[in-house]
């Protein structure tokens, strides 16, 4: 199948070749799976895919990469050698076989050209920019979130995807999680009335503050580069001294390399309600940060240019799960959350909105098909760059409403604060040399 | 079966004479150059005050951000400080390192100058574009294609 617009493709060749093959060599043995037959998919129609650090979330993720006849996971790259032999391991184990190949630099990964797509996995210090190098270098791209950590970040994923025609897929897998896009289906129908506020959670205050550090962890002597490149583990943030803990996961909470609880959820629950407004392509003119206290549960009340509010809050929702979302009309509303579970107003009790628990654990699996699928017919997926930019241009914006701890009016067409030069100079951040977007 | 605990994280790093990361960012600005100004601050205490000062800083915060451009440890800090600086100044100081630099540090301040989309650099970039170090070429290219796409 050629899904891509060459006119000879790899895979085109590689059909030919296995076609020819067959039919050459006679009575040589080709085996049924190579040709496509008993069942399983041609190489010709699979997805070849590439990791880049792939740690506790990006293996689940990859799990499901993995559970699809129609994907090859072919190379691992990670500036950790204990987690590049884990990975390498999971696929070989998979495939039986040993060809899950192990680089260190992200550099010999993008020269692989028999492979399609990456599955990015990194923290999020390092989302934005390999993504976007990624794209430059032809390869199609699901990315874990936060995708980015600047308002710059953010409209350059979406501006390199949308100019290249890459496919691009954020992990925000709820826009596929079966009870979201059944309240997303309620809301758009119309039973709601007129959408008056959308609520979405933000990171649990007691979890992920929405302030973030910009301490230093005690240094401590650094590991051989073969076993933890620091340097590149750090890429475009700024140099600190290593310190185990970040490397363990707890690089989470510092300034350098995480939005806080605005962004770790809202770049989930924001994205819902964009999505549920129609909004994929703009963002709300105001933000107004509540709750500065450290005991007070805290909330950013936005308003979009047609009149529309959205409120980021930490606390307040029916208790369904994490995740919280809650869309509000003047006819009624509908809340649901990880948990699975839709709640409604009374008057629309009669929507049929059970959804298994079963169900609502498939969101992942359903991302990542939307993005295989994607990958093969060229169009752009639930969570594409466009809109995936955007919400984390609402969720920077209101972050950074946040650390200044006052109202901020924006301009979604010029990504800018209005009359605040403050907030506009925390639009971007420099790249430590070499990198840059 | 029992779970298995993670330690507490250690405590962040505080340091001697200017305190914690919260309190050094809850400097005035000159309070803030004077870090950048002292020569006994640690590392910690002057890539705080640059932070800081990407949000605070004006004109007179620029020497000694620029000061700290061919510093190994700082170079980042100091573009990370002076990249949002509006008065141009700040290009000049940029501009001026241009000159200076080599290896990664030029090339950070080469990104940082098309950041900025400082149309006056032009000139040095379109030089640099042919420089022997092939990271410097690409960096310079790429600044132009961003300060002058079409070029």
């Amino acid at each position: 199948m050629a899904f891509k617009s060459e006119s000879v493709t790899r895979r085109s060749l590689l059909k030919k070749t296995a076609t020819a093959s067959a039919l050459i060599t006679a009575p040589h043995f080709v085996p049924a799976s190579a040709l496509g037959l008993a069942g399983a998919t041609p190489p010709s129609d699979r997805v070849t895919l590439g990791g880049l650090g792939i740690g506790s979330r990006g293996t689940r993720v990859l799990q499901s990469f993995l559970a699809q006849s129609d994907v090859q996971f072919l190379a691992i790259c990670d500036v950790r050698n204990d987690r590049r032999e884990t990975i390498k391991s999971m696929a070989d184990q998979k495939y039986g076989n040993r060809d899950c190949t192990m680089y260190s630099e992200q550099e010999e990964l993008w020269a692989r050209k028999d492979i399609d797509a990456l599955l990015i996995a990194t923290g999020d210090r390092w989302h934005a920019l390999l993504s976007i190098l990624s794209a430059r270098a032809g390869k199609d791209v699901y990315c874990e979130k936060p995708c980015s950590m600047t308002v710059a970040e953010s409209r350059a994923l979406a501006a390199t995807f949308h100019q290249l025609g890459r496919v691009y897929q954020a992990g925000t897998q709820r826009r596929n999680g079966t009870n979201f896009v059944r309240a997303y289906e309620l809301a758009r129908s119309g039973k709601l009335g007129k959408l008056q506020t959308l609520h979405a959670e933000a990171g649990p205050g007691e979890r992920w503050a929405p302030l973030t550090s910009h301490a230093w962890l005690p240094a401590e002597p650094e590991p051989p580069k073969q076993v933890t490149d620091w340097d590149r583990w750090l890429g475009p943030a700024p140099w600190r001294p290593y310190n185990s803990n970040y490397i363990q996961g707890r690089w989470r909470g510092y300034f350098d390399f995480h939005g806080g609880g605005i962004l770790e959820w809202g770049s989930h629950t924001a994205d819902l309600c964009q999505w549920v407004a129609g909004m994929d392509e703009t963002a709300p003119v105001e933000y107004e940060p509540r709750g500065m206290g450290a005991d007070s549960p805290y909330s950013i009340h936005c308003r979009y240019a047609n009149g529309l509010r959205l409120v980021l809050r930490d606390k307040g929702f029916l208790g369904l799960g994490s995740c919280h979302i809650r869309y509000e009309g003047d006819n009624g509303w509908v809340e649901t959350a990880d948990g699975g579970k839709i709640e409604v107003s009374e008057n629309l009790r009669n929507e049929n909105l059970l959804v298994t628990p079963e169900d609502a654990r498939e969101a992942t699996t359903n991302h990542v098909r939307d993005f295989v699928a994607c990958v093969k017919n060229r169009r752009q997926p639930r969570s594409n760059a466009l809109a995936a930019g955007q919400t984390h241009i609402l969720c920077h914006a209101a972050y950074i409403a946040f650390q200044l701890g006052r109202k901020l009016a924006f301009d979604p067409a010029t990504d800018t604060f209005v009359g605040d030069a403050e907030a506009n100079r925390m639009r971007s951040r420099a790249m430590r040399e070499p990198w840059r977007l | 079966m029992p779970q298995t605990q993670q330690p507490a994280p250690p405590q962040p790093m505080v340091d001697n004479k200017y305190g914690a990361a919260g309190e050094i960012m809850a400097l005035s600005q000159p309070r803030l150059i004077a870090i950048l100004q002292d020569k006994s601050a640690s590392v910690y205490a002057r890539a705080k005050a640059c932070q800081r000062l990407a949000v605070v800083g004006d004109k007179s915060a620029v020497p000694a951000l620029a000061a700290l451009l061919a510093d190994t440890q700082l170079s980042h800090y100091a573009r990370f400080g002076l990249e949002p600086i509006s008065d141009p100044s700040a290009g000049d100081a940029l501009r001026a390192a241009l000159a200076n630099l080599k290896g990664n540090l030029l090339i950070g301040v080469i990104n940082s100058i098309a950041q900025r989309k400082d149309a006056k650099s032009v000139d040095a970039l379109a030089r640099l574009r042919h420089d022997a170090d092939a990271g410097i070429a690409r960096a310079a290219d790429a600044a132009l294609a961003r300060i002058r796409p079409g070029m």
